[in-house]
């Protein structure tokens, strides 16, 4: 391309075919056209078998520009290069989508120091996401696409259009070439030929004294089918993007709770969760008494659909289960492409109820249970004679600055409920009454002395809880990590097909014979793009059968890549 | 062929700049799809305290005030007298305080919302799918969001009181 091409240039060969600028074989008769070329005497240049590349024509506009960067194979290798570079910064320390809950401004100094910090600075903690190597990835799209166009279409226009009669140059300045006498008539000697080219799977045609036979043409489209891989695999990887084709995320499901999967229709029930660890029998004699290894964590899950009143808070939604199945590690629930993995568990039970006995203190008399949820309870209750009227609540129950009670957090880790009970022998008013579910909160806090300050002397009520039946709370809690990536099977498909390429690339050669037969001479010519060894051996054994004993060193022209 | 040259050149160069622009901008202003300054307000259906569903989408052509609260997060209940003073003084003016609960059952907001002596809207958030889609991390986090519903400015954390009057006046337009 940086060679400067003449103003006007005679591209019409002598052959009369008229030649688009830049070519250097004549795409009729294989004459060298330009006359450097015609005169020098080495192997000729039979790349796209001499015909001009689109790339290499005149008249550069800004497209052309623009074309003409993308089409250089030159480009695509300095693409790659950057690429491989800038991906080999991604791998110095691990990026920030590997980790669930980081403050990246701060893991990285925290973690490795100024270097870290330097890293994080540059935006490398997310190389794969960075505008930079996104455009690199783009750019190298663009590359791949406009240098298959810019060479599969003159190379399918010059293969699909070959003359049979070739100029002599051509066939002589082939890397594979023999010149040498033959008797009887030219036709009668080509005819002879063309059985034994057809039995090694040649496709044979003739032109009086011409031979043209070829074999394995479609190996050369390999290359572009592998580029026609490629594409489909970045534009499946771009489409991840899109939103609904991938979802990645992390969800806690405590035991025996629902929990609506965001951005779906799903909901997912944890039926109970399970983890089995070995038996010091089990494990081997070094790990006894030092290690702990699990053996199973099991989930079992319900999935629901939501089939109405999905997205009106104000209704429950209406599920109906479409899978269910016990999540191991490697084995998710899947569902329509959706995948849910095991991922982590938290053991600490969560408090979901209780159902407290409302007692007399003195005569021991219970007036009855009920139940009391800690989220969304009932906001009155009824045991006997008495209704409890609850007036307060706290999750995680505390004291502020000034004193007054406090939830300190949404999670039921310490709850407590102010109830207002009224009823026989009580205040008209009512008498007010803190109850913690928890034992250990009932001493923390001092429920008694609480009760005995806002009741007064005359306190003789109790909520007491019987027994553990009556306590429900979630034994433990479960994650998982949910999953779609429909664009998946698209990157699958690409790959598959960079495979197909390869193979055909590969394990198969484009080979090409050209004969002509004049006046008692045999020129012959033969051109292949790869194994010009197993080329040279085919044409001896089959000249043999024409009884032409041929040394196959003597067919090579020179050129080397034997 | 010379004919049909440069109109495929021109429909191939035009894709890929579209699916490579695509890609580039969604890798530079993207990024997890949580709202930036100036970026679109995501919409999102919950229920009120009144029993109603609200959505962001019926206050369109009003400026909105969206903060974040819990009633456990000690800054949010600081300033929760604030908000209501911006909410009486700005009402008449086009300007809605909305109150987001996060994640906490009917009662306790219920009993907060006496508690503080507030009578601008809120909604809860139960299934925590706002807090998400806004990418709202600590409590509390302020929204103002413009009439034409795009995000003007976020402030993270307990609201400057001094400021707030300004920047919902700000919000409004001269």
């Amino acid at each position: 391309m940086s060679k400067h091409e003449p103003l006007i240039s005679n591209t019409k060969c002598e052959c009369g075919h008229q030649n688009p600028v830049g070519t250097v074989l004549c795409e009729a008769c294989g004459k060298p056209l330009d006359e450097k070329e015609e005169n020098a005497s080495g192997n000729l240049e039979m790349r796209y078998d001499g015909v001009a590349r689109r790339s290499q024509r005149v008249s550069p506009g800004v497209i052309d520009k623009v074309w003409n960067f993308f089409s250089s194979v030159k480009i695509a290798i300095y693409l790659i290069v950057l690429t491989l570079l800038g991906a080999m910064l991604g791998t110095i320390f691990p990026q920030e989508s590997t980790f669930l809950n980081i403050d990246a401004s701060t893991y990285y100094e925290q973690t490795y120091g100024t270097a870290g910090n330097i890293y994080y600075r540059l935006g490398l903690s997310h190389t794969y996401e960075s505008w930079w190597f996104v455009t690199l990835l783009v750019m190298i799209g663009a590359s791949l696409v406009i240098c298959s166009l810019d060479r599969v279409l003159p190379l399918y226009k010059a293969l699909t259009r070959q003359k049979i009669r070739k100029h002599r140059q051509f066939l002589t300045r082939q890397k594979l070439t023999l010149n040498t006498e033959v008797e009887g008539e030219p036709e009668e000697w080509v005819a002879r030929i063309v059985q034994p080219l057809k039995k090694k799977g040649y496709r044979v045609r003739t032109e009086g004294g011409a031979l043209l036979a070829e074999k394995h043409r479609f190996s050369r489209w390999g290359p572009y089918v592998i580029h026609i891989g490629l594409i489909i695999f970045l534009l499946a990887v771009l489409a991840r993007g899109l939103p609904g084709l991938n979802m990645d995320q992390h969800l806690a499901f405590p035991q025996g709770e629902t929990v609506k999967i965001p951005d779906t229709s799903m909901y997912l029930k944890n039926e109970k969760f399970t983890v089995e660890f070995y038996s010091e029998e089990e494990m081997p004699e070094e790990f006894r008494g030092k290690k702990v290894l699990p053996k199973l964590y099991e989930t079992k899950a319900v999935l629901y659909e939501c089939t109405a009143d999905c997205s009106d808070p104000s209704k429950e939604p209406q599920l109906a289960e479409v899978a269910r199945h016990d999540i191991q590690v490697n084995s998710p629930l899947s569902y329509q492409g959706m995948k849910a993995y095991q991922f982590d568990y938290d053991l600490t039970p969560v408090l979901r109820s209780v159902q407290p006995d409302l007692v007399n203190a003195s005569t021991g008399e219970s007036y009855g249970k009920f139940r009391l949820d800690m989220k969304n309870p009932q906001r009155s209750f009824k045991a006997g004679p008495y209704t409890l009227e609850l007036k307060e609540k706290y999750m995680d129950f505390g004291l502020n600055e000034e004193g007054r009670p406090v939830s300190t957090s949404p999670y039921p880790n310490a709850p407590a409920f102010l109830f207002l009970i009224r009823g026989p022998d009580l205040p008209a008013e009512g008498q007010q009454y803190f109850y913690f579910p928890k034992q250990v909160d009932k001493e923390r806090f001092q429920q008694e002395a609480i009760n005995d300050k806002l009741g007064g002397g005359t306190r003789f009520l109790e909520l007491e809880v019987g027994s553990m039946t009556d306590v429900d709370f979630s034994e433990s809690t479960t994650y998982l990590n949910i999953r779609v990536d429909r664009a998946m099977p698209f990157v699958w498909i690409g790959a598959a097909i960079v495979m197909l390429g390869l193979i055909l690339g590969f394990y198969w050669q484009h080979r090409r014979i050209w004969l002509i037969v004049e006046g008692g001479q045999l020129v012959l010519g033969g051109h292949t793009n790869k194994n010009w060894f197993g080329f040279r051996r085919e044409l001896v054994s089959i000249l043999e059968q024409v009884d032409m004993t041929v040394d196959d060193k003597s067919l090579d022209n020179g050129g080397g890549m034997a | 062929m010379g004919k049909a040259r440069k109109p495929i050149q021109i429909v191939i160069l035009f894709l890929i700049v579209l699916l490579g622009g695509y890609a580039i901008s969604s890798s530079v202003f993207g990024g997890d799809g949580k709202p930036q300054e100036g970026g679109k307000a995501p919409n999102f259906e919950l229920l009120g305290l009144d029993g109603a569903t609200h959505t962001l989408e019926e206050f369109r052509g009003k400026s909105v005030v969206l903060n974040f609260w819990g009633s456990w997060c000690a800054p949010c209940v600081k300033e929760m007298p604030a908000l209501q003073a911006q909410w009486e003084k700005w009402k008449d003016q086009g300007v809605v305080v909305l109150g987001v609960n996060v994640g906490e059952d009917q009662m306790t907001v219920d009993n907060f919302v006496k508690l503080v002596d507030i009578d601008f809207p809120v909604v809860m958030d139960k299934g925590r799918d706002a807090v998400r889609s806004y990418g709202v991390s600590p409590l509390p986090t302020t929204f103002f969001i413009n009439t034409k519903g795009r995000v003007d400015s976020i402030h993270i954390g307990q609201l400057d009181l001094n400021s707030l009057d300004e920047q919902i006046g700000k919000l409004v337009g001269p």
